[in-house]
Order: structure tokens, then C-alpha cells, then sequence
């Protein structure tokens, strides 16, 4: 079920990824020729992103009108692995660029501001750049290689952008310095986050790689519209040989990474060292949403691939099933796993990774649940991709919007702790107003987008009969309104925990101001304009490979809903009970009472993964290495000890027995004269 | 199709003579370094050329050439095709490139041991033996034949030893000669199977060149039916030393972190993946049923090398010696590639080759700047918070390692791209338990090196200034952009450079891999 695709020359719609390359290009090269101005790296950057977005604008424009476009540069770029060189844009490319631009650009207006003075500003810029056109390239690659290249190139500008202030001071840390679980810091220098991030995150690529190996092994291409097409052959195919689940996990495993789901999620929450606007737009806003991104394109191949083979393979249906239902569970998993971690963080930044991982974890198992609707057909799945697609772009509203006032209130608390903050209600109104507008809509509270986003996605994980994800995502949904309630609630209305070392604020300057509050009100408008939102994305669904058929996000009052939105009401009431009439001591509670203590480190060191993971795999790995280098050690030995001792005993053996005394010449003459003798007479006989 | 003009010949006499010149006027670098990075670029240019024309594809033979069939040798031939295009342009482009970056390396470096009371040959000297060497690498790489190739691999290893015994660091004259022993232990094996094979073919030739290309002869068990197995021993393990895979690679850790460092950075990429090269191109054409026996072995093999390599360059405080190991573990790549036996795989070590040669040069060329600029220093424990001092030294040093790991957009992606597809078609039978443990141990060989690389990176560049280079007044600004450092950077950009321009290359590797991996076939 694809949609009519009309296709074009290269020009104009491939701009919309390649101008922003060009843009960080000559960013560059400027920085070679010497120059140093920030202003022209900061608004060479807003403009390259701006013509982006315009181009974005006029490309959705032309799908929304008239369906898909292909705009192809050439068939065979890269000849032996028939690589196309071409830009794909059907509904979910589309609507992905519209979001991926206009938050970019929002966000790098912020930035000139936010930057202003650094001393890596060329940098930033460049990499800031880089890392809006790999990822438009990624959201409208027409093939796997190019979207593994776009992939790569938001890793690396990821990389860079964590590692910003990367000659490490303690202020640019994320976790309290000194601290320890189970042996291992809890605290991380940027230089080493981003490290972190790319390593967690280069572990999932190679099995994409892997599995994009596998599958054009089998089909001889790496096209994605034409894997949409034979995906019924190919995992056909590989249903038969029994690989189909493991290899669509392999494959998978870069969706898994990127987007930060367990049990990869611990990249994401130190990536926090880089600057604030970053956080915002790569590890809320879009990168992260590329794994997300993934599963909203590949799972309506899958799914039209078991579709086709409903009553030919069971094998292959019983795969797929599999592979939605595990991808649904990480999902589900994460919600809940992140969403306690926020519940207990004091570090701002973190209170938002660990829900930007949780709500993440909500995007996969919409979609994953949307693929397990085979019953259904293409209507019920057209359903769940949209529920997918709408908590994303309803979340980098809101989420991005969240980030980019923490960098405010980072900047005027002079901490990246919330205990020196408070009562900034008081001294800066608009932005109370936003932080509250953007913080409903992450609680999923009506009118405000993020509630019908995440219902829709709920909605979805009921219908899949996910018993378990939907569960999950229910008290996700109780822990989100709570973490988030706390969070604005300390921050802006109560007094602050640490009071000596409390800043007055004042409101941000307009260059800052306007990009989160716009984004906050956008929030609200696509929520009371739900009916609108709601129709675009379907529509845009319906304009998409491999689903073709338009999907109706209706949130409907349903007992399930009511129970979902009585549950996030009664836990705002309980944290407000808690901190406000009550009044409870927390940091008290936990000095004093052990179950507290062991509750809260519990949470505060995330579970303690993060410890694990580096008894085994950085300790494991280093302990190996050393081992390795003792063999190595005898190796060397060996060849460069042993033998050349060898041969000098040997020499000196030999020299040993020529030395020049005539009786002993004449002693080993007689004996081995005696000896051939010897041997000449038993041959003889 | 035969070129107008001897151009390969060409681009093997003009360093020679410019080498000569220095022999004549040992110590004016300057002139010496300009020629030599000219007449070196020249096969590079040309290949360039014929990538674009399309002329590579067939194979771009010399017109002339050496006749010996009546001594039993069989003809010298000049020429490249797919496969070897990826060598020419690695060597040509590096070797041109260090030249100039040589200029300013080895005078500190004269200067420097002649402070110290030394009497190191003049500048022109280095570059006679430089140009020597590199032309024999050329050379290698154009050979169509066994005793051909091995006459310049011969003069290779001496002009190398000579370059560390002269120039190098430590105890170079004990190292050098262990330099010198090990490689010509490799030598002699590799000669005396390939002393075994020819005499009794009656001809040394691997190649038969026509006017459409050219074809493999026949296998070697034709000609040796049931000792085969000897002569192909004796050159892999020969090839092998060469290539200084798991077990035998102990020499290379002294030789490449002792030699001066241009010379390590052409030692490095370039003169071990030669055998690399060799395997494909002579071995398994001559001896394609034992690759077949062999395959899941060498796998293994490469697998351990990626693996052991990375793990001990982990280990190591000095620079050099880390990027040592790390080109350890790299030729474990090429052997991955090759040991899967599929045109892919064989593509793309060739391919890696080439990501191999720029990423490694850079990266060495990066610690000869620190060298050269910081009193010698090559202790990494001592390095740390370089990138603010030395940012475009830093950038480069980023896209070094990225060529490594093969990541976009550098030269790397596609060679991973491309051993990855071989890896996955060779074993393309498995069952889910087998497709699971193939793809972890890929994840933790390809997650070795992003961890060797990135985590060195941070070692090296990321932190705070340390105290020992604060008192050697490193700060920010330190850096002096001139072409010492340039020349880093642009050996990088080339290599973005040929990530984007990939099409020609692809091209014509496709037909001549597939060449190799079809005689595997019957």
C-alpha cells in the first residue's frame, strides 16, 4: 500500500539536506581563512537552517497536495552497491524535516545568544550545522547508506557538540562530584560523556550496518522504497533459513541506541554536558528521535511484508509478531525505568534526559504496537504509526522547549542543581508561563498536545493487547506527572533548598525568550487545535511508504483515558501534598530513615546500571587488555629473548668444540671414525 | 588498454633521479622536498585520471616492458587495474604528501642528533633513500610479476632499514637490525616458495596481460599438484610476517615506533598492506583451494588480530607505539576482508587500503608535529588538553581516527561498508544462533577500535592543559598554521575527499575483485 510517488531532478527538494551542508562547509573554510567573528558563524548557521526549513515548508506543502516526491540525482552513485543518490519525501519524510528544521532553527537563533563570548563558538556553529543537514539527510534519505551516512554525521556533531567544553570544568559536569555506586564515579566530564555517547551509540550502528548487509545481500539494493516493495520476498526468505527475528533485531540495534532505549539508555543522560541548546535539539528534539524515526519507516515495511505472507508463511508472521512485541516491551521498560529515575534527580538537565528516554520509550511502543495490529490491516496500523509520530512531534515541541529555559535557569542560578533554585515565578513571568505550558503538555494534560499524543500511543498499546507495555505506560504516565509537577513546582514556586546560594533571576533576554516561548504556545495551539494536528498527521501517514492509507487520531473519552488522566491528577495532587501542606524534609528523610537512603540511591544511581555496565565492560575490557599485554609481554619474550639465547648457546656450543687441541681433534676423529666404521658393518651384514 | 606514454615507468625513474640529486647536494632540503612531492604525485594524478576516464576498469598497462620468457621468468609488466588502483593512489598520495612534511620533521631531526654529538647522513641522503623507498613500493604495487615484486620488496626493506638505522629513535641500530631480520625472514620464505612454484612453471608471471584486460594463470596446483601445500605455506607465512598479523607481529612495534616518524608514517600504512595486497593479487589466485580450506581459520585469525591489537594499543603510553598496534589491528581488517573470499570483502580491504594509508599517515604525521613542536614528546600520559593549543592539528588527528573506525564522511565508511557485506555473505548459510555470535563478534571488533580511537582522542586532546606542557608554554594560540601542519590536515581532507568521489574507485574495483573472487569459485 505505497502512495503515487511523483519523481524529480535533484534540484529543488534535495537542497533541503544539502544546503545546510554547504552552510557548515563554508562555515569551514572560513574558520581556516582566519576568520573570527561569532556573528558570522551564528547567523551564517540561522541562515542556512532558515532556507532548509523554507525549502521543508514548500516540500510538505507539495506532498500534502500531491503525494510523495522522489527527487533523484542519480540511479547508480555508487556503482558496485547500487547506491542511489536521491531524496525521498513522503508524509513521515516530510513531516519529519518540518520538525527537524523549524526546531533547528529556533534553536540556533537561542544559540546565537547562548554562545555569545564562548571560546569554541566557530565550532559550535560548524558542528550545530553539520548536525541539521546529516539529520534532515537522515529523515529523507531514499536509501540505507545515505541514511547510515546522515546517521553517522548526527553521531559525530553529537559527539562533538558533548564534548564541547571539552577541556572538562567542574562546572560543565554532569552528576555530583565525588560520588560513587558500587565502586564506579557517578560523575562525568564532557570529554568523557562523549565518549560515552559514541560508543554506546557506534555498538548499535554496526548492527545496523549488519543488518543492512543481510538484507541487500538478499534484494541487491539498498533503496528503501524498493525494500518496501520485496519486503514480503525478503523475509520471506529469511523466515524460511529462521533468521528473520534475530536479524530484524540486529538491524534494529541501531534504532535501540540512538534513541536511547534499554539497555542503551545511559549515553543519553550524560550527554548533558554539552550546552544547553544542544541538549534541546540533539538529545530531546531530534536526534534522539532518530531511532524512533527508524521504526516509524521500517515498521510499516515489516508490517507489510507479514501482512503479505499472512496466510503463505506463518513463520515469518510469527517473527514479525516477535520482533514488534520485544521492541514494544524495551520501549515500555524504558518509560517506566526512566521515568522513576527522574522522580528522585536533582540536576535539571537530568530530570529532562531521564524523561526525554521515558517518553522515547513511549514512541517505540506506539509504533512497535502499531506493526502487531495485523488483524486489522493497514487501517489499524496507519493508527499506531500516527499515535508514533504525533507523541514525537508533540514531545520536541514541548521537550525542546523545557531545555532551552533550563539553560535559562542554569545560567541565572549560576548551578546546574535545583537546589539553589526557587520562587523564580516571581521574577520571570513568560517564562513561568512557558515552563508551565510545556510541563502540562509532558504530563499529558488536556488541552495541550502532549495529552492526546501520548493517549493515541496508549491507545495503540491497548489494541496490540500489550498487556504488560500498556500497563507500563500507565504508571509512566502517573511517574511523568509527578517528576514533572516537582520539578516546576521547585523550581518556580517554592523556596530553595540550598537558600545561600540563591540568585535573583530575571527574565531572559528576547533572543532567548522568544524561542521557548513560541515553542510552548505551539504546544498549547497544537493541542486546542487537536482535530487539526491530529488530521495533518494522519493525513501525512496516509502520504507514507508502505502505509497509504490515512489514519484518524480521534482521542475519544474512553474509561481508559479517564483512568490515565484521574491517575496523572491524583499524583500531582500527592507530590503537591507532600511539598506543600506537609511540608516533608526530604533531604532529612533520606539521611535518617534507611529505607529512604536505599530507595533514593537506588534511583539517583540509575538503577545502578551505570555501574554494572563499567565493572564489566570498561573494568572487564581493561582487565583483558592487560592480560593481553602480558601475552604480548611473552610474546615478545620469545621471539626477541628465548630464540636469540638460543641460538648464542648454540654458537657457543659449537665454538666449544673447536679448540685448536690436537689430542681432542684426534680423539673425535677416532670416535667418529670408530662410528662409521660401526655403521658400515652392520649395513654390510 | 595500454598507455600513450610509459607513464608508470616514468613515475618509478623521475624519484630516483630526484633522489639522485640529493646524493649529489646532501644538504638543501627545500628543493628536494618540492621535487619529490611533485614527482611523486605524479602516478596519483595520472590514476586519477583514468579513475575518471573510466580506463582503470580494464587495467592501464605500461607500453614498455621487460621480456625474460626466455629465462624462464616470464615478462615484467607495469600496470594497474581495480585492484591495485586503491594501492597506487594510497602510496602516491601519502608518499608526496610526507615528503614535504619531511622537510621540516628531518631537519630538527638532524639538527638534533647532531647536537647530541651524532654524524647522521644529510638531508639529501634521507631523500635518496626516501625516494627509493617510496618508488619501490610504487613499484610493488604495478608488478605483474612474483620475482619482480620481489625485487622490490627487497629494495624496500633495505632503503627502510637504512632510514631507521640512520634516523631513528632508541636504540635504533639493535632495532633496525631487528627490523632488517624479521623482514627478511618474511622475504626469504615468501622468495623460496616462490622460487619453488616458478621453476617448476617454467615462468614467474601471475598476470597474462591482453588487450582486454587481464587474466590470473592458472591455479598452482596445476603445475605442483600434491606439494602445493609447501610453496603456498611458505608465502602466506611469509606475507603474513609482512603483514604482521597475530603472532608474528613483534617486530612492528619497535620498527614503526622507532623509525623517524615521515617514516613511520609510510611504513605504517603503506609498506604492510602491501602484503595485504599480495595475498589478493598473488596468493589466492596461485592458491585458491587452500584460501577455501583455510577460510573460517583466517577469519578467526583477523577477527583475533582486530581484537588483540586494539586491545593492547589500549595499553601503550608512547604515541607511536600505540599507532603501532592500532595499524596491528587494522591489517586485521585487510585480513578479514580477504579471508571472507567474496568479491566484497576483497573489494574492500583494498578499499581500507587506502582509508588505512591516509587515516594512519595522518595520524602519525600528528605525533611528529608533537615532536618536532614539543621537545620530542611522545609520552601520551604527559599529553592532554592539546586541542585547545593545537585545534587543526586536533581536527585532523579526528578525522585520522575516523578513518579507522569508518565513519562518514571519510574514505573508512565504505571500506567497512564493503568488508562488512563480505563478512555477511560469506557466512551467509548461518543459522540464528550463528548470525548472532558473527554479528557480536563484529559489534566487539569494530567497538575496539571506536574504543582505542575515541578513547586516545580524549587522552590526547580533551582535559586540561597538563603541568609538563604548561611549562613548556603551550596555551591556546599555540598552534602556527605553516605547512608542516597543513599538509596534516590536507593527507585528512583528501580523504573526505575520496569519500565523496567514490564512484570512479567502486567502478573499478567491482570488475577486479570479482576477478579474484570468481577463480574461488570452481
Amino acid at each position: 500500500m505505497t502512495p503515487e510517488v511523483t519523481v524529480t531532478g535533484f534540484l529543488p527538494w534535495s537542497l533541503i539536506w544539502f544546503i545546510s551542508y554547504l552552510g557548515a562547509f563554508i562555515l569551514a573554510l572560513l574558520y581556516l581563512a582566519g576568520v573570527k567573528n561569532e556573528k558570522v558563524y551564528g547567523w551564517g548557521s540561522v541562515t542556512t537552517i532558515a532556507l532548509s526549513a523554507l525549502l521543508a515548508t514548500a516540500a510538505a506543502k507539495e506532498v500534502f497536495s500531491k503525494g510523495p516526491i522522489y527527487s533523484l540525482y542519480a540511479k547508480n552513485w555508487v556503482p558496485w552497491l547500487n547506491v542511489t543518490l536521491g531524496t525521498y519525501l513522503d508524509g513521515l519524510g516530510v513531516v519529519m524535516a518540518l520538525i527537524v528544521s523549524w526546531l533547528s532553527l529556533l534553536i540556533a537563533i537561542y544559540s546565537v545568544k547562548y554562545m555569545e563570548g564562548d571560546w569554541g563558538v566557530q565550532r559550535y556553529f560548524f558542528f550545530f550545522t553539520f548536525f541539521v543537514a546529516s539529520m534532515l539527510l537522515l529523515v529523507t534519505a531514499d536509501n540505507l547508506i545515505l541514511m547510515f551516512i546522515g546517521w553517522e554525521g548526527t553521531g559525530l556533531a553529537s559527539y562533538a557538540l558533548i564534548g564541547h567544553w571539552y577541556t572538562d570544568e567542574e562546572e560543565y559536569w554532569v552528576g555530583v562530584p565525588g560520588r560513587k555506586a558500587l565502586g564506579q564515579p557517578m560523575y562525568f566530564e564532557p570529554s568523557h560523556s562523549g565518549v560515552r555517547a559514541l560508543m554506546f551509540t557506534r555498538i548499535g550502528d554496526i548492527g545496523l550496518l549488519i543488518g543492512m548487509a543481510v538484507i541487500f545481500l538478499i534484494t541487491g539494493t539498498f533503496n528503501i522504497p524498493a525494500l518496501a516493495s520485496s519486503a514480503s520476498t525478503w523475509m520471506g526468505y529469511l523466515a524460511t533459513k529462521g533468521i528473520l527475528l534475530p536479524l530484524l533485531l540486529i538491524f534494529s540495534l541501531g534504532a535501540l541506541a540512538k534513541s536511547a532505549q534499554f539497555p542503551f539508555h545511559e549515553w543519553l543522560v550524560t550527554a548533558m554536558t554539552g550546552p544547553t541548546p544542544v541538549s534541546a535539539l540533539i538529545h530531546a528534539a531530534t536526534m534522539v528521535k532518530a531511532g524512533v524515526y527508524f521504526m516509524l519507516r521500517f515498521v510499516p515495511i515489516f508490517f507489510a511484508g507479514a501482512y503479505a505472507l499472512m496466510h503463505t508463511n506463518p513463520a515469518a508472521v510469527e517473527a514479525a509478531r516477535q520482533y514488534f512485541t520485544i521492541m514494544a516491551g524495551l520501549g515500555a521498560v524504558t518509560a517506566f525505568m526512566m521515568g522513576t529515575m527522574a522522580l528522585v534527580s536533582n540536576e535539571l538537565k537530568l530530570i529532562l534526559a531521564f524523561s526525554t528516554a521515558s517518553q522515547l520509550g513511549y514512541m517505540f511502543l506506539g509504533t512497535a504496537a502499531a506493526g502487531l495490529l495485523l488483524e486489522e490491516g493497514y487501517e489499524g496500523l496507519a493508527t499506531g504509526v500516527a499515535a508514533g509520530l504525533s507523541h514525537l512531534m508533540s514531545h520536541a515541541v514541548f521537550k525542546a522547549a523545557l531545555f532551552l529555559i533550563a539553560g535559562w535557569l542554569i545560567h541565572v542560578a549560576h548551578s546546574r542543581f535545583i537546589d539553589p533554585m526557587g520562587k523564580y515565578a516571581k521574577y520571570m513571568k513568560i517564562t513561568a508561563v512557558s515552563i508551565w505550558l510545556a510541563g502540562l503538555s509532558l504530563m499529558g494534560i488536556p488541552p495541550l498536545s502532549g495529552f492526546f499524543s501520548k493517549e493515541s500511543v496508549l491507545h495503540a498499546a491497548e489494541e496490540a493487547h500489550l498487556s504488560m507495555g500498556y500497563s507500563l505506560g500507565v504508571i509512566t504516565a502517573a511517574l511523568t506527572a509527578a517528576y514533572t509537577f516537582r520539578m516546576i513546582l521547585r523550581v518556580f514556586h517554592l523556596e530553595p533548598y540550598d537558600k545561600e546560594k540563591w540568585h535573583e533571576p530575571h527574565e531572559a533576554p528576547g533572543l532567548m525568550l522568544w524561542p521557548y516561548t513560541i515553542l510552548a504556545l505551539v504546544s498549547l495551539i497544537l493541542g486546542l487545535y487537536w482535530t487539526g494536528t491530529g488530521k495533518a498527521i494522519g493525513e501525512a501517514i496516509g502520504e507514507t511508504l508502505s502505509v497509504g492509507t490515512p489514519a484518524h487520531l480521534v482521542v475519544r473519552l474512553t474509561t481508559g483515558v479517564a483512568v490515565v488522566l484521574t491517575l496523572a491528577l491524583a499524583s500531582i495532587g500527592i507530590v503537591w501534598a507532600l511539598y506543600v501542606p506537609m511540608k516533608v524534609d526530604f533531604p532529612r528523610l533520606i539521611r535518617e530513615k534507611t529505607w529512604a537512603r536505599v530507595l533514593h540511591d537506588f534511583l539517583y544511581d540509575r538503577w545502578y546500571i551505570n555501574s554494572i555496565y563499567y565493572w564489566i565492560f570498561v573494568s572487564g575490557f581493561a582487565g583483558v587488555a592487560y592480560l593481553l599485554s602480558i601475552v604480548d609481554f611473552g610474546i615478545d619474550a620469545f621471539y626477541h629473548y628465548a630464540i636469540p639465547v638460543l641460538f648464542a648457546l648454540g654458537a657457543a656450543g659449537l665454538r666449544a668444540l673447536h679448540r685448536g687441541r690436537s689430542n681432542y681433534y684426534m680423539m673425535l676423529y677416532i670416535y667418529f671414525a670408530a662410528t662409521l666404521l660401526l655403521f658400515i658393518y652392520l649395513a654390510w651384514g | 588498454m595500454e598507455a600513450g606514454i610509459p607513464i608508470w615507468w616514468i613515475s618509478l625513474l623521475l624519484p630516483l633521479f630526484v633522489g639522485l640529486y640529493g646524493l649529489v647536494d646532501r644538504e638543501k632540503g627545500k628543493p628536494l622536498a618540492v621535487l619529490s612531492l611533485i614527482v611523486l604525485l605524479i602516478p596519483g594524478a595520472a590514476l586519477f585520471y583514468y579513475w575518471i576516464t573510466g580506463a582503470v576498469t580494464s587495467a592501464v598497462v605500461d607500453p614498455v616492458k621487460i621480456d625474460l620468457t626466455r629465462h624462464g621468468i616470464g615478462v615484467f609488466y607495469l600496470f594497474v587495474d581495480g585492484l591495485s588502483a586503491p594501492i597506487v593512489a594510497g602510496i602516491s598520495i601519502v608518499t608526496a604528501l610526507v615528503a614535504l612534511y619531511g622537510l621540516k620533521y628531518m631537519s630538527v631531526r638532524i639538527e638534533e642528533m647532531r647536537e647530541a654529538g651524532e654524524t647522521p647522513p644529510g638531508i639529501g641522503v634521507y631523500y635518496f633513500l626516501y625516494n627509493v623507498f617510496a618508488l619501490s613500493m610504487l613499484a610493488m604495487a604495478l608488478s605483474s610479476n612474483l620475482i619482480e615484486f620481489y625485487f622490490f620488496l627487497e629494495v624496500s626493506l633495505v632503503s627502510s632499514f637504512l632510514l631507521i638505522a640512520y634516523y631513528g629513535y632508541g636504540d635504533r641500530r639493535k632495532i633496525s637490525l631487528l627490523y632488517f631480520i624479521w623482514t627478511h625472514v618474511a622475504g626469504a620464505l615468501f622468495l623460496a616458495g616462490t622460487l619453488y612454484y616458478g621453476i617448476n612453471a617454467g615462468s614467474f608471471d601471475i598476470v597474462k596481460i591482453t588487450s582486454s584486460g587481464i587474466t590470473y594463470v592458472s591455479p598452482a596446483y596445476t603445475v605442483l599438484a600434491a606439494s602445493t601445500k609447501i610453496a603456498a605455506s611458505l608465502i602466506i607465512i611469509g606475507l603474513f610476517i609482512k603483514m604482521a598479523v597475530f603472532g608474528v607481529h613483534m617486530w612492528l612495534p619497535y620498527a614503526h615506533a622507532e623509525a623517524p616518524t615521515p617514516i613511520s608514517a609510510l611504513l605504517s600504512p603503506n609498506l604492510i598492506g602491501i602484503a595485504g595486497y599480495a595475498l589478493a593479487r598473488f596468493a589466492i589466485p596461485l592458491f585458491p583451494g587452500i584460501f577455501q580450506s583455510l577460510r573460517d581459520y583466517l577469519v578467526i585469525l583477523a577477527l583475533t588480530t582486530i581484537i588483540y591489537g586494539g586491545l593492547v594499543a589500549l595499553r601503550q603510553t608512547d604515541f607511536k607505539r600505540f599507532l603501532a598496534y592500532s595499524s596491528v589491528s587494522q591489517m586485521g581488517y585487510l585480513l578479514l576482508g580477504i579471508a571472507t573470499l567474496t568479491s566484497y570483502g576483497i573489494g574492500g580491504a583494498m578499499l581500507h587500503y587506502l582509508s588505512h594509508a591516509f587515516g594512519k599517515a595522518v595520524l602519525f604525521m600528528t605525533a611528529g608535529v608533537f615532536i618536532t613542536e614539543l621537545h620530542g614528546l611522545r609520552d601520551i600520559r604527559k599529553m592532554g588538553g592539546l586541542a585547545r593549543a593545537y585545534p587543526l592539528t586536533a581536527a585532523a588527528a579526528l578525522l585520522g581516527f575516523m578513518h579507522l573506525v569508518g565513519m562518514p564522511p571519510t574514505l573508512g565508511m565504505w571500506s567497512e561498508v564493503l568488508i562488512t557485506i563480505g563478512v555477511m555473505k560469506a557466512y551467509s548459510t548461518l543459522s540464528a544462533p550463528g548470525l548472532v555470535a558473527l554479528a557480536l563478534a563484529l559489534i566487539l571488533a569494530f567497538g575496539v577500535s571506536a574504543a582505542y580511537a575515541f578513547i586516545t582522542m580524549r587522552r590526547i586532546f580533551y582535559g586540561q592543559l597538563k603541568d609538563y606542557l604548561k611549562e613548556l608554554g603551550v596555551k591556546p594560540g599555540y598552534e602556527v598554521f605553516d605547512y608542516f601542519k597543513a599538509v596534516v590536515l590536507l593527507v585528512a581532507i583528501i580523504g573526505v575527499f575520496y569519500f565523496v568521489a567514490i564512484s570512479p574507485v567502486m567502478a573499478s574495483l567491482k570488475p577486479a575483485s570479482e576477478l579474484v573472487s570468481s577463480l574461488l569459485a570452481g
